[in-house]
């Protein structure tokens, strides 16, 4: 285990942000921790390299309980744990290759030594600004620059890459492009990423666990897609459902389809054809998690009819749920 | 005239170099301290804040020919004498201090916290922190403080006539105002106008190239 949180607490004077929350990180997973502002995912994600301390509970940081490091020890962890954020946190004053190498100041190792050097060349290459090496971060636009930040966070070959809001300054397109850089990071150089975030799209597309966080508690925790599915009626608040606007004559069933489901088995049509039913579709969604693609479907059914197609589903095996 | 005004204008350099140079080193000392206890700062000190903060406030309230007179003991400690252009350094610097201290601060706390985080979140020590963020960051800010600070002491060194620290003001007053000669205080006055705008220009384009 990468991070091991059991039964944390912490508070800023009389105020609660996190208030017992349990859960372990693996290595190799893209962790995703979710909620709305001020929920306090920003404020846990500073607990783990120790940024903020914590009242009780406990946090382990590769096996290491993290209020309890002197300070050269949480140096050692903090080397361990390169991190990203919002708004990019460039040294104006620096060029892109100074900026990458400040962290190697730090450690008192010169960034001109031959291997260094080759190291951050590697970086500026991996995260595809060779060109832009002498350039200050006010010539770069917002993707560029957090680039540079995440060359910057690996510079000192760390195993966890933290992500405080990466996402959220930058326009869809752009975000597109950093998370599947971020996904390249964790699948070849195996870099455990632990992404705080608000935006529902960024869990599904890269996390393969996910943490949902509200006001300083975890109300679901498992894969997207399982989250996705649930009937958690925080999440579905968060991620915008609009089952209000369904008719409120007969009876609305969600319908769950996985990729294998829907593409084995035409399921709609097979009810409708074997209980010589007549429904409407009221509501259809895809989406996509890191390339499996989950559907929901919303039938309004005749109340005199509900009980067949529900054992009708049943009988195929379909997730279903009465709205 | 003009070997009066040549003497005049190097007294007034020579008093606004050495105080500048002089409070800039020891103002930057209160201007750290400033920074670094302030609420937002990376060692939250209420009490070492306030007492700084109070101390500055006061001495920056004295009049400065006020000032000149009531540290007279430590201007003769300090140069040996309390008359002369070298003298005058003494309470030029003495003033400029808390004025260098507090420009210094606003653009050392002007710094992005965002940058104190990262740098924090890569093992950074505070001293790392102090000189290769906070430094490095304002130093374009810090620059055109120091500017702000020499161009004052310009105006304060005139003061430096009622020490016998002679320089421009002393000439436009003495030889300018008190003795009718209305070309010693155009001179006076032109020479003062000339070396500010050089001072400031210098000073801008320094901060361009260097933000």
């Amino acid at each position: 285990m990468v991070i091991e949180v059991k039964d944390l607490y912490k508070s800023f004077g009389d105020n609660e942000v996190i208030k017992g929350v349990t859960f372990d990180i693996k290595e190799g997973d893209i962790f995703g921790i979710i909620g709305q502002s001020g929920a306090g995912k920003s404020t846990l994600l500073r607990c783990f390299n120790g940024l903020e301390g914590y009242q009780s509970g406990s946090l382990l940081a590769f096996g290491k309980e993290v209020n309890k490091l002197s300070r050269s020890e949480l140096r050692l962890v903090q080397k361990d744990m390169g991190m990203i954020f919002q708004n990019f946190n460039l040294l104006n004053r620096l060029n892109v290759y100074d900026n990458i190498a400040l962290p190697l100041k730090f450690w008192k190792q010169n960034p001109k030594s031959a291997e260094n050097d080759k190291r951050i060349r590697e970086l500026l290459k991996l995260v595809g600004l060779e060109d832009k090496i002498n350039a200050k971060p006010r010539e770069l636009s917002g993707g560029q620059k957090q680039r540079v930040a995440i060359a910057r966070a690996l510079v000192m070959n760390p195993k966890v890459l933290l992500c405080d809001e990466a996402t959220s300054a930058l326009d869809p397109k752009i975000t597109q492009d950093i998370l599947s850089l971020i996904k390249k990071i964790n699948e070849e150089l195996g870099i455990t990423v632990i992404m705080v975030t608000h935006q529902m799209e960024v869990v599904k597309q890269v996390c393969n666990e996910v943490v949902f966080l509200k006001k300083g508690k975890i109300v679901a925790k498992g894969k997207p897609e399982e989250l996705f599915v649930s009937s958690n009626e925080d999440i579905k608040d968060f991620a915008g459902d609009d089952s209000d606007i369904l008719p409120d004559k007969g009876v609305n069933i969600k319908l769950f389809f996985t990729e294998s489901e829907s593409a084995d088995s035409p399921a709609i049509t097979s009810i409708a054809r074997e209980l010589n039913v007549d429904f409407e579709i009221v509501q259809g969604k895809l989406e996509n998690f890191r390339g499996r693609i989950l559907g929901s479907l919303i039938i309004n059914v005749d109340e005199s009819i509900k009980d067949k197609v529900v054992d009708a589903l049943e009988k195929r095996k379909i997730e279903w749920e009465v709205l | 005239m003009w070997d009066v005004m040549l003497k005049a204008t190097g007294e007034t350099m020579y008093m606004v170099f050495f105080s500048t140079f002089f409070s800039v080193i020891l103002g930057f000392i209160p201007a750290i301290i400033l920074t670094l206890t302030a609420p937002d700062g990376l060692k939250p000190n209420r009490a070492v804040y306030q007492v700084l903060d109070f101390l500055i406030n006061t001495f920056r309230s004295f009049p400065f020919i006020i000032l000149i007179v009531l540290i007279i003991p430590f201007t003769r400690l300090i140069a040996g004498t309390s008359l002369g252009a070298t003298a005058c350094i003494v309470p030029l610097t003495v003033s400029a201090i808390p004025f260098v201290a507090r420009v210094m601060e606003t653009s050392l706390r002007g710094v992005d916290k965002g940058l104190i985080e990262a740098a924090k979140s890569f093992g950074a020590t505070d001293f790392q922190i102090i000189f290769k963020v906070y430094l490095k960051e304002a130093f374009p800010g810090i620059l055109s403080g120091i500017t702000l600070t020499l161009i004052s002491l310009v105006g304060y060194s005139a003061m430096g006539g009622a020490v016998g620290a002679g320089g421009l003001g002393d000439v436009a007053i003495r030889r300018g105002y008190q003795a009718y000669n209305i070309t010693y205080l155009i001179v006076t006055s032109l020479i003062l106008i000339v070396f500010v705008q050089i001072v400031q220009n210098i000073g801008n384009w320094i901060y361009k190239k260097l933000s």
